[in-house]
């Protein structure tokens, strides 16, 4: 299988200095890092599952895939292109391959228009269907998406949270899109319609042979849906591998500290010695030197503290960030 | 130990609102014994935090408290006044909310948010109200040492904003354990939070209940929280009681439909090959219910007695089921 998505070198940082004063006198520094350098690539079909806590800057990474929020640096290649040299025609015609599904089923319809008005609203942006052919398009997808069809004319606020994140899958899939960025798609959802909601994902990537980037926090769900995983902190990836590798055999203390954090039901997996972490995520706007991960980690040497470890291979398509790793290889 | 501290029996509480009588706890009847970490677990709607914030006398028009007792240490809340209300909230029952920013004023220092649950109940503190102040704030400091908030001393007169969310989780704690509550009611405590301070916050909240002898009640919609910090657990369901029972006999072996399919709803990271089964459908409309079973319009293995109304079955020691499936202990099949 080809890779259907290639990012090089992705940076993202925003300007937090403030106000007309602070940017006329241009004092540097207060710089929000939020995506520091991040290469990933995702195979035509298959699905990254990416995985980080609040503020590590998943969901900016996720936008600036897209170019919802311009890159600072590198390069995101799309099916061969490289998409960050797109002039705004050239990027608009590629937005119908590129999708993205909102965290918050609440604020991403707008409450003033009808679920025919949210849904059919890109095919008229793209001009592809007007009329009853766009209302054609509108029904076919609803009952694809388990909706409906004769609530077509009913506004959001009438739907329930589980069902207004079947619209915005709608929306997102009316184009025929081949690459759909998932932006926690369900943590918004309790957990029997999270489970509805992320079987009708898998489905319909079966279906429409759909690439998705899964973004959650909750590594049981990116474990269940994504063939890959990408671990992110601070701005970076520290760990990528198989699903299977990554939840077996973590090799970041970090990943280890995440999958030991989860609260789990099975019995077998219960009464595990717990890592413990300490402390918070530090600011994204005085990043720690070194390796990103050295203020919480238990195993952090001096090299950590100074040092920034790159990316090693471990074995075949697992990558690790750390120096540990670093020693034993 | 087993003695109860709070009991609730038969509790209804009901909001009459514009589109009609919103009945969201109905008929509700549990109890939290000394010492014993409760969890309630339920999805939105199933009244799960009404039932508690009944409990503490936070139900303002236009809910009320339409039927049931709230027995505390022996003693009836249903009906106290606001002054015997302020006696107790804070200094025998605590309760934790889950949004901690909206819960901490932002135009108060955290000392100042501690020091007042302290010298509005605190006996211990002696003295003119000088002194008072004074002892006051060192237990401040104590507290939020507890909570292990670093550097307390220098941090106590920061504002909530300056902390991150996890720190003012723990802030709630500290404010809500001031004065060593009988009884601590965390309401989503660990919703909001990222899994690794998630896990810190709980752990806290467990030591402290057993450095303290406290009881708990942990609301949360999270099973694997449920199973990794309750002793007994409660399954909630559009405002009624489903199931309940010792958290391991519950989760290994649950009866009721409803919790089996929030058991099969949740992927399983030790076995990536199950497959989950969602639970179809929505929650029903609270405003017209028939006296039927509740779940029944989601239900896999209704069956015709499913539409008159089902009661809570006794199936052992502690144990209940409401669904027809099961037949109470002691009567043969």
């Amino acid at each position: 299988m080809t890779d259907l998505l290639e990012i090089e070198g992705l940076v993202k940082h925003y300007d937090a200095r403030r106000g007309i004063i602070g940017k006329l006198t241009g004092n540097p520094g207060l710089l929000v890092q939020a995506v520091n350098g991040v290469n990933l690539k995702i195979k035509q079909g298959s699905t990254l599952g990416l995985i980080g806590e609040s503020g590590c800057g998943k969901s900016t990474l996720g936008r600036a895939i897209l170019r919802l929020h311009e890159p600072t640096k590198g390069k995101v290649s799309f099916d061969g292109t490289d998409i960050t040299t797109l002039d705004a025609d050239a990027m608009k015609i590629m937005r119908q391959k590129m999708q993205i599904i909102f965290q918050d089923p609440y604020a991403s319809l707008n409450p003033r228009k009808t679920v025919r008005e949210i849904i059919g609203q890109p095919l008229k942006i793209h001009k592809q269907a007007t009329g009853s052919e766009l209302d054609d398009r509108v029904a076919d997808l609803m009952k694809k998406v388990g909706l409906n069809t004769n609530q077509m004319n009913r506004y959001p606020h009438q739907f329930s949270g589980g069902q207004r994140q079947r619209i915005g899958i709608a929306r997102a899939l009316i184009l025929n899109p081949k690459f759909v960025v998932c932006d926690e798609p369900v943590s918004a959802l309790d957990v029997s319609i999270q489970a509805q909601i992320i079987e009708l994902l898998a489905n319909l990537k079966q279906e429409l042979g759909l690439t998705y980037l899964f973004i959650s926090h909750d590594i049981s769900v990116i474990g269940y849906v994504s063939e890959r995983i990408a671990v992110m902190y601070l701005g970076k990836i520290v760990e990528e591998g198989d699903t299977e590798t990554i939840l077996n055999s973590p090799q970041h203390p970090y990943t280890q500290a995440l999958l030991s954090s989860v609260p789990r039901v099975t019995k077998s997996d219960t009464g595990k010695e717990r890592i413990r972490l300490t402390g918070d995520l530090p600011s994204a706007v005085d990043l720690p030197n070194g390796c990103k991960f050295h203020t919480r980690c238990s195993h952090a040497m001096d090299k950590c503290r100074t040092i920034e470890p790159t990316f090693q291979v471990t074995e075949g398509t697992h990558f690790v960030s750390c120096h540990l790793v670093e020693e034993q290889t | 130990m087993n003695k109860p501290v709070l009991e609730i029996e038969n509790l209804k509480t009901c909001f009459d609102t514009r589109d009609g009588m919103v009945t969201a706890v109905d008929g509700v009847s549990l109890k939290v014994n000394q010492g014993e970490c409760l969890g309630i677990v339920g999805e939105s709607g199933s009244g799960k935090s009404v039932t508690f914030a009944s409990v503490m006398g936070l139900v303002k028009k236009p809910g009320f408290i339409a039927e049931g007792e709230i027995r505390f240490e022996g003693r009836n809340l249903v009906g106290l006044d606001a002054n015997e209300y302020r006696n107790l909230r804070g200094k025998e029952i605590a309760m934790t909310m889950q949004d901690a920013l909206t819960a901490l004023n932002p135009a108060y220092t955290v000392s100042d948010q501690i020091i007042e649950a302290l010298l509005e109940h605190d006996e211990t503190l002696t003295g003119s109200k000088r002194q008072k102040f004074r002892q006051a704030r060192d237990k401040a400091v104590e507290m939020m040492d507890l909570v292990g908030i670093p550097a307390a001393k220098s941090r106590l007169d920061d504002y909530p904003h300056q902390f991150s969310g996890g720190m003012r989780q723990r802030i709630m704690i500290a404010i809500a354990l001031a004065c060593r509550p009988t009884l601590l009611i965390a309401d989503e405590p660990t919703t909001a939070l990222d899994v690794t301070i998630q896990a810190q916050v709980l752990e806290l909240i467990a030591d402290i209940q057993d450095k303290l002898g406290m009881s708990v009640v942990l609301i949360t919609h999270d099973l694997g929280v449920v199973a990794e910090f309750c002793d007994r657990v409660i399954v909630m369901y559009a405002g009624q009681v489903v199931e309940s029972g010792p958290t391991r006999e519950v989760i290994d072996n649950p009866q009721h439909p409803y919790t089996q399919g929030l058991l099969n709803s949740i992927p399983r990271l030790s076995d990536l090959k199950h497959r989950i089964e969602p639970i179809m459908g929505t929650v029903p409309d609270l405003i017209q219910l028939s006296p039927q079973c509740r779940f029944l319009g989601r239900c896999t293995q209704s069956t015709e007695a499913c539409s008159s109304s089902v009661d809570m079955r006794e199936i052992g020691e502690g144990r209940g089921v409401r669904c027809t499936l099961v037949s109470p202990a002691g009567e043969a099949e």
